[in-house]
């Protein structure tokens, strides 16, 4: 079985074949977790989510996590926690308040703050904070570390650095990958290939880059006000909400999350533009991003950037992502177009890889990601 | 030299002469730990140019290299404690 | 005056010495400093005028003769701004420590003039406060006009080991003990190539002469092994050439394996300025060749600006004397710092995180050759606030030690991102907002 992608899905995969009895094989054009999930802010949440078939994925995601923990997959890799959306006008709680009962209604734990308990709460919000939903039974996975945990745990060889850029075919079956390095035989492929999916996929333009910057502060000192979980400010859902239907989303929104991390820094975050310069994060964006942190948290406004860095998302056309086969070859599967959600989803992803590959039923109903709704069919380059 | 100026620094009140360093002046106050760090990575003087970043200090609230940081009267200089992972 | 403007960041020879010689061919000019005062590690100026520290006459008059050129010049000078790096649209950031503001330039060239970091090799101890490193030391001496107090230990290896224990010697404390790594002795031949600078000469011979007097010359084959904390003091274990150990109770210990350039992995992006690096940021040979430096630099800008500099070979003859000068002294030390197998776990490698070698080896102990990216995301290696500028080297060092596969580069632990070094949140939310068009 070759995997092809080191990411948090090619990892999770690799893992699950390898327990099914597979002998795994991941490659990759860079090193583990190089690109989406070494740059994502490992959000494990629904907060942001409408109803639909990916926010029932994401609760489902969320169980999976905690399942992972109980069975020592995992070991500290996922942290539970809630989720703040926090309000600071009157157009904002409405909002607010619309999003928490569509949650609500989904089965998501809600608890609205206001008042002495939201300044009780959420210590570190600015004054100017009239009301936080809490959205419980959420967390966080630095995605680095759950495929770090993945590669430590074993069971299957990763190779670094070794682009596929090919297939090797045999009466509509898959033999072998081509390499930079030479051929490689397989039986069968998982392409886990995120915004690389594009090279091997005939229709070029389904999936999309979708660049994300992210701020990383120094340590907060033992003064800083209490922040129980990540910060949202609900601007970002009225942003969302207020567009009419069918019409052109801007080149670039920012939509301001403040997450406390484990080792007492904060990551800020962050953008989606429309764009592939994946190396550059501009000041303009880092700038508004912290102008709207301080405006929401004036505490950080004593702390330090240290790191700024940009990730590309791959978004498909329709944003929900893609999972299933790839006409042209019997043997090839693909799961991409996980966009900002391949923390949440990935290690369930990777479980349901492995039972759609070994043809057994799937744990969770993936009928809306099927690749079949695209007609997906293998590049003539690959 | 002449002490005509005095910082804060915890708290506790350390003579400058308005031209040197914070840094300088802790030292010629016998003062070596400038913070509390990871791991037994105390805060400290070391490059003495702004790149090691150990001299990190919170100078009026906003953290600053004591080494690159005029020390002048009145400023309420303290040693960082950040939450440890 | 209109026109491109040039920045030259770093206040010190070189980057004086390039500010001059662009102002001279009419080049709109900013010099940022990011402290107080010009003058850089080497000519760093004394808080109080009247206190200074012994320097040779020909640093003396050097500096001298700079800083008359500069108060005569056209360029634009500003002290306690500080380099942050160039962001994707290409702006250079300087953090402006004296409004507490970040401000933007566009300017059509920018010459990194940032001079040296120090190399301090790791041993057990040495992220312990009152552990400094020698130039760190130096810089604070110079500064102040006083010797440090209390008993001092300096080694590791260099010409500046020699050079701060003399300075501290004539301020009335010498140090207890000079101890340098290598066993090597000066030879003739080394002298021979030093003639044709005289001047290293000249300055080692004055210095020699006052650890003669003070009784405190170098100690040669002799390293550091372990520093403790012991009684509010420091406990320092030191190896001698036969093996043989002992222990010196002392105040201070003074660190230093030499010198590296304070280039921070800058690279020109897509849309970024023209960029030159002169001096110690470029390429460390010390104060002479950074003043010749300058002005190849600044010629690089002026060429590249479609001025013809005029045809001065003087530069780089200079260059390439002070090249093959520090190549012969460099014989002389020994930078290598400790065999990594012989250090303890317990040895920090990564002080701003917190991180030891028992924890770099069990990330290596797999026959998976985790790559530097993985080493630095996952054991935080270089994730701190000083970006791996003093222990990426040392990283890749162990890891390719310990290791098959590619040896990883230092550079993949520091990487290339803005910003270049810390900026407060509170400087950055001055940014003005960049018209929406864009």
């Amino acid at each position: 079985m070759a995997v092809v992608g080191a990411g948090i899905v090619g990892m999770s995969a690799a893992h699950f074949l390898s327990r099914a009895g597979w002998q795994v094989t991941v490659y990759d054009t860079g090193v583990v977790a190089s690109g989406a999930t070494g740059s994502a802010d490992g959000a494990v949440s629904v907060a942001s989510k409408k109803p639909g078939p990916l926010m029932t994925l994401a609760v489902a995601a969320v169980k999976f996590y905690e399942h992972l923990i109980a069975t020592g997959v995992l070991v500290d890799e996922y942290l539970p926690r809630s989720t703040f959306v926090v309000a600071s006008d009157q157009e904002e709680l409405a909002v607010l308040e619309r999003h928490a009962g569509e949650l609500e209604a989904a089965d998501v734990a809600i608890r609205m703050l206001k008042g002495a308990a939201l300044t009780q709460v959420i210590g570190a919000a600015a004054p100017s904070a009239i009301a936080a939903a809490e959205v419980q039974g959420e967390g966080h996975a630095v995605g680095y570390r759950v495929a770090e945990r993945l590669r430590q745990l074993g069971g299957f060889a990763i190779r670094r650095n070794c682009r596929v850029s090919g297939f090797e075919s045999t009466n509509g079956r898959i033999t072998g990958l081509v390499t930079e390095h030479g051929t490689e035989p397989a039986d069968a492929v998982l392409l886990a290939t995120g915004i690389g999916s594009t090279h091997f996929l005939a229709d070029a333009g389904l999936i999309r880059p979708r660049k994300g910057q992210l701020i990383v502060t120094d340590r907060a000192g033992a003064d800083t006000p209490h922040f129980p979980g990540p910060l949202m400010s609900c601007r970002y859902l009225v942003s969302k909400g207020s567009q009419p239907a069918g019409a052109v989303a801007p080149s670039r929104s920012l939509g301001l999350v403040i997450d406390p991390l484990r080792t007492g820094q904060f990551l800020i975050g962050g953008s989606r533009e429309d764009r592939d310069d994946r190396e550059s994060a501009d000041a303009d964006v880092v700038a508004a991003l912290l102008r709207d942190a301080v405006a929401l948290s004036p505490s950080l406004a004593q702390l330090r950037v240290i790191r700024v860095f940009a990730g590309l998302r791959a978004a498909t056309r329709d944003g929900m992502p893609i999972v299933g086969r790839v006409s042209g070859a019997d043997n090839l599967w693909i799961a991409t177009g996980f966009e900002g959600d391949g923390i949440c989803l990935g290690p369930m992803m990777g479980r349901l890889c492995q039972q759609m590959i070994c043809g057994e039923p799937p744990a969770q109903d993936i009928s809306a990601l099927d690749s079949a709704r695209f007609g997906l069919t293998l590049a003539t380059a690959a | 030299m002449s002490d005509s100026q005095t910082f804060l620094f915890d708290g506790v009140s350390v003579p400058c002469t308005g031209r040197e360093t914070i840094a300088a002046a802790l030292d010629r106050a016998g003062i070596r730990m400038l913070g509390t760090g990871q791991g037994d990575c105390a805060g400290r003087y070391f490059c003495g140019i702004g790149a090691c970043q150990a001299c990190l200090v919170s100078v009026d609230g906003a953290r600053m290299e004591a080494c690159l940081t005029p020390a002048r009267s009145g400023l309420q200089v303290e040693r960082i404690a950040p939450v440890s992972s | 005056m209109s026109g491109p403007e040039v920045l030259v960041i770093g206040g010190g020879p070189a980057g004086v010495s390039a500010a001059l010689e662009l102002a001279r061919a009419g080049i709109d000019v900013t010099l940022c400093e990011q402290g107080p005062r010009l003058g850089g590690a080497i000519h760093r100026q004394p808080d109080d005028p009247t206190q200074s520290v012994h320097v040779p006459q020909s640093h003396k008059r050097r500096w001298q003769a700079l800083s008359d050129a500069l108060a005569g010049s056209t360029v634009k000078v500003l002290c306690r701004h500080m380099f942050a790096g160039i962001e994707a649209t290409g702006a250079v950031l300087l953090e402006d420590r004296i409004h507490g503001r970040l401000v933007t330039r566009r300017p059509a060239a920018l010459v990194l003039a940032m001079g040296a970091i120090e190399r301090v090799a790791p041993v057990p101890g040495w992220q312990l406060p009152g552990v400094v490193t020698v130039g760190g030391l130096q810089v604070m001496m110079k500064s102040t006009g006083r010797a440090p107090d209390g008993d001092v230990l300096i080694a590791g290896s260099g010409p500046l080991l020699v050079a701060l224990a003399a300075q501290m010697a004539s301020l009335g404390n010498a140090p207890v003990a000079v101890l340098e790594r290598s066993p090597r002795l000066v030879s003739l031949r080394v002298v021979a190539s030093l003639l044709r600078a005289p001047a290293y000469l000249r300055e080692a011979a004055g210095y020699l002469l006052t650890l003669v007097r003070s009784g405190t010359l170098p100690q040669r084959g002799v390293c550091v092994t372990a520093i403790a904390p012991k009684d509010g003091r420091l406990s320092v274990t030191v190896r001698d050439r036969a093996g043989r150990e002992r222990r010196l109770l002392v105040d201070r210990v003074a660190l230093h394996d030499g010198l590296l350039p304070n280039s921070n992995g800058t690279t020109t992006g897509q849309h970024g300025p023209f960029i030159v690096r002169a001096g110690d940021c470029r390429e460390v040979l010390g104060g002479t060749a950074a003043l010749a430096d300058g002005r190849l630099g600044a010629q690089a800008v002026l060429a590249h600006l479609g001025q013809t500099a005029p045809a001065n070979k003087g530069p780089a003859a200079i260059m390439a004397r002070e090249r093959q000068a520090q190549a012969a002294l460099n014989t002389l030390f020994d930078y290598s710092g400790r065999d990594p197998a012989q250090l303890p776990d317990e040895t920090v490698i990564c002080r701003c995180e917190g991180r030891t070698l028992g924890q770099l080896r069990s990330m290596l102990s797999a026959d998976d050759p985790v790559s530097a990216r993985e080493i630095k995301l996952n054991g935080r290696f270089g994730m701190g606030s000083c970006q791996g500028r003093f222990c990426a080297e040392w990283v890749a060092s162990f890891v390719a030690s310990q290791r098959n596969g590619t040896p990883p580069q230092p550079s993949e632990i520091v990487g290339s991102r803005w910003p270049v070094k810390p900026v407060p949140i509170s400087a950055f939310v001055t940014l003005p907002p960049s018209s929406p068009s864009e």
